[in-house]
């Protein structure tokens, strides 16, 4: 019997174990900075270290301090338009961007999954070979690409369709924006949309030809609805980062690119306000949780 | 930014694996980068057998977040006066023993009573080097837009009529809130270290009049974009742009740069030496800073990045062409004319920040 | 099964009305895929009303003759005629056939009402007339009650039903059917040949089936065209093809053959004589198509069910005997299969109905047997 029992319960701790190991990740690795961050929110800042109040020593503390807690940052969010204005700029530059990728990024996925077979692995890899050098690299030659003095005026130049002192002017407006956002995330929209057209039974197509639907009407009818679960994942694949993109406004954009990313960075490092900072990053996380919960249910269904 | 906090957090990766690693005396200091002749650090260990482990920072604000978080494993750290002083009222810093200083001695009485107005007393602090914030220009393409610019004056970057010119040519200002709006205030007349959100707002306004000339607002950009000819006017740090003119002159292409305090005065800032609370060597680090006070150390330094110092003693060790170079070490009537920024509470800092996005993006 | 012969359906035979013209009509089409020729120089008539089986194995160039007359490939040579219409340069979308496919095709995204719809809204049918049309067409194939569901949701059977209603809703003048039943299992697809006969008869419709599977093609077709390597091995009737196989790939490949080899020793008013030195026999038998001449190598193609076995030497002088020993049976229920061993070690097979219990039938292994057949139940083949 007690050997019956040790073989029962050894698979139970192993299956245990073994659902365990994700949820101690999230919690370990996203509840709990969540928990800290949500907490700094709640707290007022201080000239000190670290720079805000209350803080938290032991749990007896939490109880002591809990009317220290305040929901003020929240309202000083409300109250100043800028937070209002940077995060709708920051939504609408991430979705202008993902319209733009998915433009440029389905007829690159469709290409690459009506390609020949022995063609298609080189192709991906192509697609995720500049990922092999680093991030911020590729974003500075863009700046040598796109500024009035780099290489696009230099071409357009040496055709002859820009005067000698004539410069194209992109860099450190949106659009230099947008090309750097296009350029950085495309990978992100090509490959799932490549693993949702090359499932794409091509006899589908051909029903619905000898149905009598006409290829451009069979690729809205057919290919692209079939294709929808991988559009979802591209774009939510880019819209959610893109949302909180610090890095290219900072570097191809202007001074006037207001995004919530920019203005996080403000609040925290020239600032010093944690605590509103941390409001700013909150409120993000809400913003950002809404698509990603309809993400999932859209995948649940898939 | 982002370059250079990339860079910090792995050079700090670094010292604290090395700071580990070694059990023999060390001292790590924490300094903006290009800030020193390196065989300074050489000739500590040689004289002293305490080893350095030295790391550097471009951007002061990130300095400040890993202060304030603790722990950061600093013993000596370089920072710029008004945010000494916030961060002495956090209690990010311990005072300092004097009696392990005795090189003090050589320091610059009126640097060190400006420094004072951050650390009162000089408690906390020494000044390492200190500078200027004014205009820089390419000189042959001035002359060619405007002979007669006012390229002594805030005029050339704050009169509309004036900087609308250079345009074309290309205009940078330091993305720097707390070096801008002083400025434009002392432009305007008013007390350039004023707190008041009136005044803040005002030198906001000035500067929103001139922000469709201004090509970006950037810290470090107009170093490269200045020496190469990209651009014909930067506000920045007299030694960034003297760095500039440098470049320039090494390229030989034809570019002049020329470093300006301009006539109604600009901010004169300081960078000052300070030891944290939790450093882990204390005494090692006192022994630096009295070392670094040697007056041909530090003379060594500034005659290596031509910036100032605070160390009257140096003066006969420095290069004579930088001594005599009244941008880097102004004359007295100019150097009456310097004023400095005592820090911004809580409160004026929002302020300063929220008028400065609001210069930058029109929000 | 070797049920040999299927039910004669009906009288109808237009191609042997020679005032009736084709209705489809493959004129010497070749299709070329680099050097592979799929089809080769191939004419092919197909009547109003016909339901027209290419049977025949993977890769002898049914279905790419049928993807033809759909539009999905187009002939390297030669032309389609479809009511006296040449169909070359008419896409698929405009050609009035209509295609089930063997994976069945369905529209993933789509229910059975939305995919059954689909051709009729291509056609700008306006939205009543569709509803009839798609009612109507759920009840053909009884799936009224699944109108709302998705494809996943249904079973394999369903699924190809959906398939069948969706090809018919538009009323094509042809339906091609490629391999429509393959992958039912067994009890199914025989159901599914009768209701399709069913259909066909009821919507009067041309059908047009490719398969590999020679029952499937004898039970649903008024007439089958054998393929081989891009060619017609032989058109005709099932039992025409079954009874009379113009070649040994068409007797070897539809349903069960024995085939002694020997030589032509007289042919005489089609009747030839076959001298067999393997088994130490002479058989007598129809000559096939072919110039069967003295002399010619030939075999004798006989199916295993026409032959008869017996313990008993039939009387002397019979014609056509052949005798050996039990060296295998094979019980399959409705029947079984002795294979009995020749002289020269060469295996015939007969087939007998299991009328009786098999332990009450007398021959056994090893038993000594005559094996019979009648005058016409053969043919002479060529090598």
């Amino acid at each position: 019997m007690a050997e019956r029992g040790t073989q029962e319960v050894r698979p139970f701790l192993a299956k245990w174990a073994l659902v365990a190991v994700p949820y101690l990740w999230s919690l370990l690795f996203f509840l709990a900075p969540f928990l800290i961050i949500f907490k700094i929110s709640l707290s007022q800042t201080a000239i000190a270290m670290p720079p805000y109040l209350p803080v938290i020593g032991s749990l007896g503390d939490l109880w002591t301090k809990l009317s220290d807690f305040t929901f003020d940052n929240y309202i000083f969010l409300t109250e100043d338009p800028l937070y209002y204005s940077a995060y709708l700029s920051s939504l609408r530059i991430a979705f202008v961007s993902t319209v733009l990728l998915l433009i440029v990024g389905y007829p690159i996925a469709y290409g690459m999954a009506r390609a020949p077979k022995s063609l298609r692995n080189a192709l991906v890899m192509a697609v995720i070979l500049p990922f092999w050098t680093s991030f911020l690299i590729r974003v500075y030659a863009w700046i040598g690409i796109l500024k009035p003095e780099g290489l696009i005026t230099i071409a357009l130049q040496a055709l002859g369709i820009l005067g000698p002192g004539e410069q194209i002017h992109v860099y450190n407006t949106e659009t230099a924006v947008f090309i750097g956002i296009v350029y950085s995330y495309l990978p992100f929209m090509v490959l799932p949309l490549y693993a949702a057209l090359e499932k794409l039974d091509a006899t589908l197509l051909e029903a619905a030809a000898d149905l009598g639907c006409p290829p451009t009407k069979s690729f809205w009818v057919i290919t692209f609805p079939l294709s929808l679960p991988g559009v979802v994942a591209g774009c939510f694949l880019c819209f959610i980062p893109i949302v909180g993109e610090f890095v290219i406004p900072d570097l191809l954009g202007g001074s006037e690119t207001l995004m919530i990313g920019k203005t996080l960075w403000a609040e925290f490092f020239n600032n010093r306000d944690w605590p509103v900072s941390s409001a700013v990053a909150v409120v993000l996380l809400i913003i950002l949780v809404v698509p990603i919960v309809i993400f999932q249910n859209q995948q649940k269904k898939a | 930014m982002v370059r250079q906090r990339l860079l910090g957090a792995a050079a700090l990766t670094v010292a604290l694996a090395t700071g580990a690693a070694a059990q023999e005396k060390v001292v790590n200091v924490y300094n903006w980068s290009d800030y020193i002749d390196e065989s300074t650090l050489e000739d500590f260990t040689k004289e002293t057998g305490i080893k350095v482990v030295y790391d550097v920072f471009d951007n002061q604000d990130i300095v400040e977040t890993k202060m304030l978080a603790g722990g950061s494993g600093y013993d000596v750290v370089v920072i710029t006066g008004s945010f000494l002083s916030r961060q002495i009222a956090a209690g990010v810093y311990q005072p300092l023993d004097k009696s392990k200083l005795p090189n003090l001695s050589n320091m610059w009485p009126e640097v060190m009573s400006r420094v004072a107005e951050y650390d009162p007393g000089n408690q906390y602090g020494i000044d390492y080097m200190w500078g200027t914030t004014g205009i820089g220009y390419n000189v042959e393409k001035i002359k060619a837009i405007m002979p007669d610019a006012p390229v002594n004056s805030w005029d050339m970057v704050f009169k509309p009529e004036v900087v609308s010119k250079f345009k074309d040519c290309g205009v940078q200002f330091l993305d720097a809130s707390e070096e801008l709006i002083p400025a434009a205030l002392k432009y305007l007349g008013k007390n350039p270290d004023s707190k008041d959100a009136a005044d803040i707002e005002e030198a906001g306004k000035l500067l929103a009049s001139v922000k469709p000339y201004v090509q970006k607002f950037h810290s470090s950009e107009y170093i490269n974009a200045l020496a190469n000819g990209d651009i014909c006017v930067a506000v920045g740090y007299s030694g960034d742009i003297l760095q500039a003119r440098n470049r320039a002159a090494e390229a030989k292409n034809g570019v002049t740069i020329n470093y300006v305090i301009p006539k109604e005065g600009a901010n004169m800032w300081f960078d000052i030496m300070a030891i944290p609370k939790d450093a882990p060597n204390p005494d090692a680090a006192h022994a630096f800073m009295n070392f670094i006070m040697k007056p041909e150390v530090i003379a060594k330094s500034t005659n290596y990045v031509a910036y100032a110092n605070g160390n009257l003693a140096s003066q006969k060790f420095v290069d004579p062409a930088i001594l005599s170079d009244a941008s880097i070490y102004p004359d007295k009537e100019t150097l009456a004319n310097l004023f400095s920024i005592t820090p911004y509470d809580a409160k004026a800092q929002r302020v300063l920040t929220r008028v400065w996005t609001s210069v930058k993006t029109g929000m | 099964m070797i049920e040999a012969v299927g039910p004669i359906k009906r009288k109808f035979a237009p191609w042997d009305d020679p005032t009736l013209k084709p209705f489809i009509r493959f004129e010497n089409v070749t299709k070329r895929f680099g050097d592979f020729t799929a089809v080769d120089n191939l004419t092919l008539d197909i009547y109003e009303r016909e339901f027209f089986a290419l049977l025949g194995p993977s890769g002898c160039g049914k279905t790419t003759l049928m993807r033809m007359l759909a539009g999905f490939e187009q002939p390297t040579e030669g032309r389609i005629l479809l009511d006296g219409k040449d169909l070359s340069g008419i896409p698929p979308y405009k050609r009035p056939v209509n295609m089930m496919f063997q994976s069945y095709a369905l529209f993933p995204h789509m229910t059975v009402e939305g995919n059954i719809a689909f051709g009729l809204k291509q056609e700008g049918m306006d939205t009543s007339n569709i509803n009839t049309r798609v009612a109507e067409m759920l009840e053909l194939v009884k799936l009224e009650k699944f109108a709302k569901r998705k494809p996943h949701q249904l079973s394999g059977g369903q699924r190809q039903r959906v398939a069948l209603a969706r090809s018919l809703a538009k009323r094509p003048k042809v339906l091609l059917l490629d391999e429509p039943l393959g992958a039912l299992d067994k009890k199914l697809r025989e159901e599914t040949q009768f209701e399709l006969m069913d259909i066909q008869m009821e919507l009067g419709m041309t059908f047009l089936i490719v398969t590999h599977d020679q029952e499937e093609a004898m039970t649903v077709s008024d007439r089958i065209a054998v393929m081989n390597h891009g060619v017609i091995a032989q058109i005709g009737t099932a039992s025409q093809i079954y009874e009379q196989p113009a070649s040994r790939y068409v007797a070897d490949f539809v349903g069960d053959i024995n085939l002694i080899d020997g030589t032509v020793s007289a042919v005489e008013g089609g009747v030839a004589t076959l001298h067999c030195a393997g088994v130490d026999a002479t058989i007598v038998a129809e000559a096939g198509p072919g110039e069967v001449a003295v002399g010619a190598e030939a075999g004798f193609a006989i199916r295993p069910e026409k032959v008869q076995i017996s313990l008993e030497a039939p009387p002397a002088g019979t014609p056509n005997v052949l005798s050996g020993e039990v060296w295998d049976i094979g019980y399959l229920g409705d029947i079984s299969v002795y294979r009995v061993r020749l002289a020269g070690g060469s295996i015939v097979k007969a087939t007998v109905a299991n009328l009786t219990r098999i332990v009450e039938r007398p021959i056994t292994w090893e038993d000594k047997v005559y094996l019979t057949w009648p005058a016409d139940a053969g043919v002479i083949l060529l090598k």
